[in-house]
């Protein structure tokens, strides 16, 4: 644009004056009784499974009274695909494959608790830098699980930003993961008994040059999102999960902290090394999207810490215990749980004495924790039910099985 | 086809219009946002800046109505074969479809459940098929090199049919 | 820390659970009852403090289905299990109101294992459709064959014989 053209414009402003009030249309009036007596009803509206903000394939069904929320209820199955059911007719080394698939976005957790499981079933002593390995997988794996929450998260609320800059965090922690484990995102890295292979040379300059970063691109997103004004009233007291109801509904992980209960099994039940490292949990007050958005970027930063404590101390030793080729745990049943991003995600297991398992059970956090929506959506706007699934962190593979 | 080098100043360029259009298709594949699984991380990071899809004209559209080319990234169940059928109807022509993944493609490591459809080519026509579990980005952009070689020549080959009938 | 077993025990009899049988197992502290006395024994334990239901978990066994209640105080910071044993198809009272996360738990194992649950305000399928057919995770219901997940139209070639076979 010229500066004449910009004058030109400024001039017809000018010459336009005050602002016109915008003729009312005249279909209107002619409702008889006046717009109250309108004849409305309730609008069933299908969100999805094909829907950008729905992460996945979730479905659900709200009933809408123009903009505002009367019932909600989530259809889910889009991706149910058998896991436990498969996981009856595979042998114990070969069930890490099947549960990486089920929560794909943080295999390493979802294989320490299938591990932790089967090494108490079957009395298998781990050794030390295993569980320091896992430890630290883990952790780098919460930050990549969190920042793919964040992208989408700000995608929800209308920010499409974050989500390129996450991408590129997540380029450089799944470089990490390829280089310890070989692969991107199906790692099948933790087994029972320890870890596959040894926690490689060169992967360390790798994590201590993203641990390097990371508190300035933390700081980068806060920029981004944390104090964006048109970010903060999205989230600030929408969506409010009040303690109660976070504990009735079986919620676990950021949304149970987030409404303040401060549970977090890495504290709470010790396992791995945690018992030995320091570490605090961030906490929320209200339990709105605001604080569980809060609770997951103080996670990061404290998760970061964590990996450099635990690369730090990583002790010498042995990798992996000795673990016979086809695994027979003696019978018996066993539940062991980690604190995955999302939550408590326990396998429980019950074991017949064969090489197969009776049956597995996958804890699903993600599913407790969404089951929260028929509660709390009603009374909400449509726009705020996207942020509010978002803030609950779904991945649908787990939810499904 | 480099159009910058072939038109100058005052140049004129004959071309015919189904070719000019099958070029234009094939470097602005735009596809669905519609992930179903594991897959569909890969395929995020697949649009990421790292290997960043959109310098290829193959960006992502929330609506089927404004989209070219569906990937499937994930298992398909029976429960949501009718939602992917439906999604593939709704797409204007002309339309294609890539199986993105082992589940897509054949049911994968789930294929034994009686609940997952062995491969999404029994609910809509495929065109690619990428394997994987999941694809790398780089499979994936492989892929769509394949569907692009696919576009060309199938023009070609119906220009060719037509000239051998007149 | 884990709970007193006596003290569940006591428990369940003040709210008169009749037959409950509690006992220390490698899982952890373990009430059985009979499957009509659930929703009173999981109502009598809420009050207790264990009002997180943190799993459900059911198992066929052939002749009969276990269910296992995995319960959890925040207030005491422990763990308790009941457990009960209904036979196929048969109807196990909803603990929704004392515990709103069974609501999804107990659809899923509605579906799953052909249980019903009288008192559930919302008794759809959560994760299948009715063309899954069996409920799945049962025992007698197999997986696919191999022959049936083979592709239509792939052919293995048999391998030619060499020259020196034929020589």
């Amino acid at each position: 644009m010229t500066a004449d053209q910009v004058k030109r414009a400024a001039d017809a402003i000018a010459a336009e004056g005050t602002l016109v009030a915008p003729k009312v249309p005249t279909g209107l009036r002619r409702v008889p009784g006046g717009v109250d007596a309108l004849a409305t009803e309730h609008l069933v509206v299908n969100m999805g499974p094909q829907h950008p903000s729905t992460h996945g394939v979730l479905h659900i069904l709200l009933e809408l009274d123009g903009e505002e929320i009367i019932a909600a209820e989530a259809s889910l199955g889009y991706l149910h695909r058998g896991i436990e059911k498969l996981a009856e007719h595979r042998r114990y080394h070969q069930i890490g494959t099947l549960l990486d698939r089920a929560d794909y976005v943080s295999g390493f957790h979802t294989e320490w608790a299938y591990s932790m499981a089967v090494e108490r079933l079957a009395e298998i002593e781990v050794p030390a830098r295993a569980e320091w390995i896992r430890a630290l997988m883990s952790e780098l794996n919460r930050i990549a699980s969190h920042l793919l929450w964040l992208g989408t998260f700000g995608m929800d609320t209308g920010a499409m930003g974050p989500f390129l800059y996450i991408m590129r965090d997540r380029e450089a922690l799944l470089d990490i993961f390829e280089t310890v484990s070989g692969a991107r995102m199906m790692f099948n890295y933790v087994r029972p008994g320890g870890v596959v292979m040894d926690f490689p040379l060169q992967a360390e300059p790798l994590i201590r040059a993203f641990l390097d970063t990371w508190d300035g691109y933390l700081d980068e997103y806060h920029d981004l999102l944390t104090g964006n004004e048109i970010f903060r009233p999205r989230v600030k007291g929408i969506g409010v999960i009040p303690r109660s109801t976070a504990v009735a509904f079986g919620m676990t992980g950021a949304c149970l902290r987030g409404s303040g209960l401060p549970w977090d099994l890495r504290k709470t039940r010790p396992y791995g090394p945690y018992a030995e490292l320091d570490f605090e949990v961030p906490l929320g007050t209200t339990g709105d999207n605001w604080d569980r958005y809060m609770v997951r970027m103080e996670e990061m930063r404290w998760a970061a810490r964590l990996a450099r404590q635990l690369l730090d101390g990583l002790p010498e030793g042995d990798f992996t215990a000795k673990v016979p080729k086809v695994l027979r745990p003696p019978a018996g049943e066993v539940y062991a749980a980690v604190e995955s991003p999302r939550g408590e995600l326990g396998v429980h297991i019950l074991s017949d004495g064969s090489d197969v398992p009776y049956r597995l059970r996958l804890r699903s956090p993600a599913l407790f924790n969404l089951s929260v929506v028929d509660e709390v959506l009603p009374g909400s706007l449509i726009a705020d039910a996207v942020v509010t699934v978002g803030s609950l962190d779904i991945v649908l593979g787990e939810i499904d099985r | 086809m480099a159009l910058d080098r072939l038109t100058g100043e005052n140049s004129v360029l004959f071309v015919r219009s189904e070719q000019l259009f099958d070029t234009a298709r094939r470097n602005s594949l735009w596809y669905l946002l519609f992930g179903i699984a594991c897959c569909a991380i890969e395929m995020m990071h697949a649009g990421g800046p790292r290997f960043d899809f959109d310098r290829f004209g193959i960006f992502h559209r929330g609506t089927p109505r404004q989209s070219d080319v569906m990937i499937v990234a994930g298992t398909v169940n029976k429960k949501m074969a009718h939602t992917v059928k439906r999604l593939y109807e709704q797409m204007p022509n002309p339309k294609w479809v890539i199986a993105m993944g082992a589940c897509a493609s054949t049911g994968g490591p789930f294929r034994m459940y009686p609940n997952v459809v062995l491969g999404v080519d029994q609910v809509v026509p495929v065109d690619v098929y990428v394997p994987g579990c999941p694809p790398r980005p780089e499979a994936l952009q492989y892929g769509f090199m394949q569907l692009q070689e696919k576009i060309r020549s199938t023009s070609e080959e119906r220009l060719a049919a037509r000239r051998d009938r007149a | 820390m884990p709970p007193d077993a006596t003290a569940l025990s006591r428990t369940l009899v003040s709210a008169g659970v009749e037959g409950a049988g509690v006992s220390e197992e490698a899982l952890g502290v373990l009430a059985r009852v009979p499957t009509d006395a659930v929703a009173g024994a999981l109502a009598a334990l809420a009050e207790d403090g264990y009002s997180f239901l943190v799993d459900l978990f059911v198992t066929d066994s052939g002749e009969a289905l276990e269910l296992t209640y995995h319960l959890r105080s925040f207030g005491t910071d422990d763990e308790v299990f009941v457990r009960a044993v209904a036979g196929h198809g048969a109807e196990v009272p909803s603990v929704w109101e004392t515990h709103p996360a069974a609501l999804y738990a107990e659809r899923e194992a509605a579906e799953m294992f052909g249980l019903s649950f009288p008192g559930h305000p919302n008794p759809k399928r959560l994760l299948t459709t009715d063309e899954i057919g069996e409920p799945p995770l049962l025992k007698s219901v197999p997986l696919r064959a191999h022959h049936e997940v083979a592709r239509p139209g792939i052919v293995r070639v048999a391998p030619e014989p060499s020259q020196e076979d034929e020589g």
